[in-house]
């Protein structure tokens, strides 16, 4: 059966039918399925709803707070866990600090609880219900040590208990979280009524987008010339993906997935630009930058094409800051044993090669004083998001 | 069982006397949590925590113990860690070998028991004595 497969992000559309992708700009005054019949209705009408696959990322992916008790276990654990399944992580608290943590104060679609091993009695308290009632959510999961289920379903109305992220042995241990993240997208309980019209059009499951590219993470050297440890860097218009392998970090999680993603919610190119403009020019390195790149501090007012390529370019290299030694508090890269860069996404279709590579050439030769820089791919054709989507509708 | 999480502490890879240790440990009815070599001082403390272990045995072979473990009571006093009794072993400092300066000094930084080049045996034994009379 021929398939249709259609991508829903935060600034356009994607379409492929038979390996031809059509892309549009979404239009914001509609709603997302008006929008898209309007665009795309002919090709979607010729195709029946068991042959359509969709994915999304639209709406920023599911929001997230996680409480756990240690930045080395169960924070650590559940935030993996979360991205991996697509979800873009809003907050996380330690426990111990939580009478200083103030509440996030939108809505949060799903608050995830974590901590400790199955009999560690050394559990949570009223403190824990106190902060609760100063959070809104749609949805609450237990996923800690079984010891304090009870406590739990107790106090907290609605609480979804299931296995424990952390194993007896202090490993993770991700199927239950996971699949439940993964599926909270595809149930009505989300309350994203945007996402739920689209159903009309599928007989099939809607995944995030990211999920679906992560999956996909290992057969992406059999259509690229990419040699492992690689990174693919998904700069889209409202978030930054990155996927890497964990060849490249050194900790002390131990996973099955060799593939692990990593988001900045804020660091895309139109949705995001004045979060990501304020975060280059709080950056040490910015001047320095732009003026290698030969512009000066005012391109970051503009609203012209060179402004937006610029961006990009910017973009690129404080995503390769952020996930270098010591910026990032959740993960760090080894990059200096990166051997591939493959990027992906809206830039691909805007920045040229030598762009790219002169702005990686920079981030290699100013804070890792190496020379040779990674051999950079680029997805101009969303290949790879193509690729995905045929494995996932194998699959599923 | 009581746990006991365990592991060698900083930029150390020397990990003979970490298998022997946890070995050891077992055959004494403790359930070891074995972070294994070039162990941080924050992720003992979250293994303690996250398995709600009674003692937290670190090793150090290769002479940098002091840069890793200074900072422990500070840690100590940011978790409820009560009860947790804080030990220490291995090749405690490079230059100084005279115990009566290294003990006291690890006993500062929050240690309960210290021992610097001392027998895994003697050492456990002493553990054991010291679980007795204070848990
Ligand atoms: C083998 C070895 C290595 C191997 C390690 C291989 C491996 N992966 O384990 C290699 C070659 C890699 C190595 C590297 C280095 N090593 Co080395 N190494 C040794 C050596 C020869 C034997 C260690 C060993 O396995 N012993 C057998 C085990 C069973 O004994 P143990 O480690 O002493 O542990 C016993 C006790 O200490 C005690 N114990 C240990 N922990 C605890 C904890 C508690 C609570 C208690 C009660 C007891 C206890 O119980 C154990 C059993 O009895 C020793 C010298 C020696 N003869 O001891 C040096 C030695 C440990 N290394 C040393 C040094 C300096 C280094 C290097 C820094 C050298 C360098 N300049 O590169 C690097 C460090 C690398 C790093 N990042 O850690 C020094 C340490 C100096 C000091 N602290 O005073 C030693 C003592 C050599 C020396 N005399 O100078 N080393």
């Amino acid at each position: 059966m021929k398939q249709l497969y259609i991508d829903i992000g935060s600034t356009y559309f994607k379409v492929c039918e038979a390996g031809n992708i059509e892309q549009h700009f979404r239009n914001f005054e509609r709603n997302i399925f008006d929008d898209l019949r309007s665009k795309c209705g002919e090709t979607i009408a010729r195709y029946a709803p068991e042959a359509i696959q969709i994915c999304s990322s639209a709406n920023g992916g599911l929001s997230t707070l996680i409480i756990g008790r240690t930045y080395t276990f169960s924070l650590k654990y559940a935030t993996n866990i979360a991205y991996n399944s697509g979800i873009n992580i809003i907050d996380s608290v330690l426990y111990s600090k939580i009478e200083q943590h103030t509440p996030p104060l939108g809505m949060i679609d799903v608050v995830i609880i974590a901590g400790g091993i199955d009999d560690s009695a050394n559990s949570y308290d009223m403190r824990l219900i106190d902060y609760l009632k100063k959070v809104r959510y749609h949805n609450i999961v237990y996923a800690g040590s079984a010891a304090a289920a009870e406590f739990m379903t107790t106090h907290i109305e609605n609480v979804r208990v299931m296995q424990n992220i952390i194993s007896d042995k202090l490993q993770l241990r991700d199927e239950a979280l996971k699949n439940y993240l993964t599926h909270l997208y595809q149930e009505d309980i989300m309350g994203k009524e945007e996402i739920k019209s689209l159903y009309a059009l599928t007989a099939n499951h809607i995944y995030p987008t990211p999920y679906i590219v992560n999956q996909a993470m290992q057969r992406i050297p059999e259509y690229f010339p990419v040699v492992d440890p690689f990174i693919l860097v998904d700069i889209g218009g409202a978030t930054t993906d990155i996927h890497y392998s964990r060849d490249l970090i050194m900790d002390n999680l131990v996973s099955e997935n060799p593939y692990d993603r990593l988001v900045f919610k804020k660091l895309g190119v139109y949705k995001s630009r004045e979060n990501l403009v304020f975060t280059a020019r709080n950056n040490e390195y910015v001047y320095e930058l732009l003026a290698y790149l030969g512009v000066t501090e005012n391109i970051l007012d503009e609203k012209s094409d060179k402004a937006t390529r610029i961006l990009m370019q910017l973009s690129i290299f404080l995503v390769l800051y952020k996930v270098s030694l010591h910026h990032n508090r959740y993960v760090n890269l080894y990059l200096e044993k990166l051997n591939s860069i493959v990027l992906t996404g809206g830039i691909t279709k805007v920045l040229s090669l030598e762009e790219c590579e002169q702005i990686v050439g920079f981030f290699y030769k100013k804070l890792l004083h190496f020379h040779q820089i990674p051999t950079i791919i680029m997805d101009s054709d969303y290949m790879i998001w193509t690729m995905s989507m045929k494995e996932s509708s194998h699959v599923g | 069982m009581m746990k006991v999480v365990t592991g060698v502490v900083g930029n150390d890879i020397h990990v003979v006397a970490n298998r022997l240790i946890d070995i050891s440990l077992q055959e004494r009815g403790f359930e070891v949590f074995n972070l294994g070599v070039n162990t941080y001082l924050e992720e003992f403390i979250d293994a303690v925590i996250e398995t709600d272990a009674k003692v937290l045995l670190i090793s150090s072979l290769n002479g940098e113990a002091e840069g890793w473990c200074r900072d422990l009571s500070l840690l100590k006093s940011q978790y409820e860690l009560e009860g947790v009794v804080f030990m220490i072993g291995g090749n405690l400092s490079v230059g100084e070998d005279n115990p009566d300066v290294i003990i006291p000094k690890f006993k500062r930084y929050g240690f309960d028991l210290v021992f610097h080049q001392s027998d895994l045996g003697i050492g456990l034994d002493t553990l054991e004595a010291y679980l007795k009379e204070h848990v």
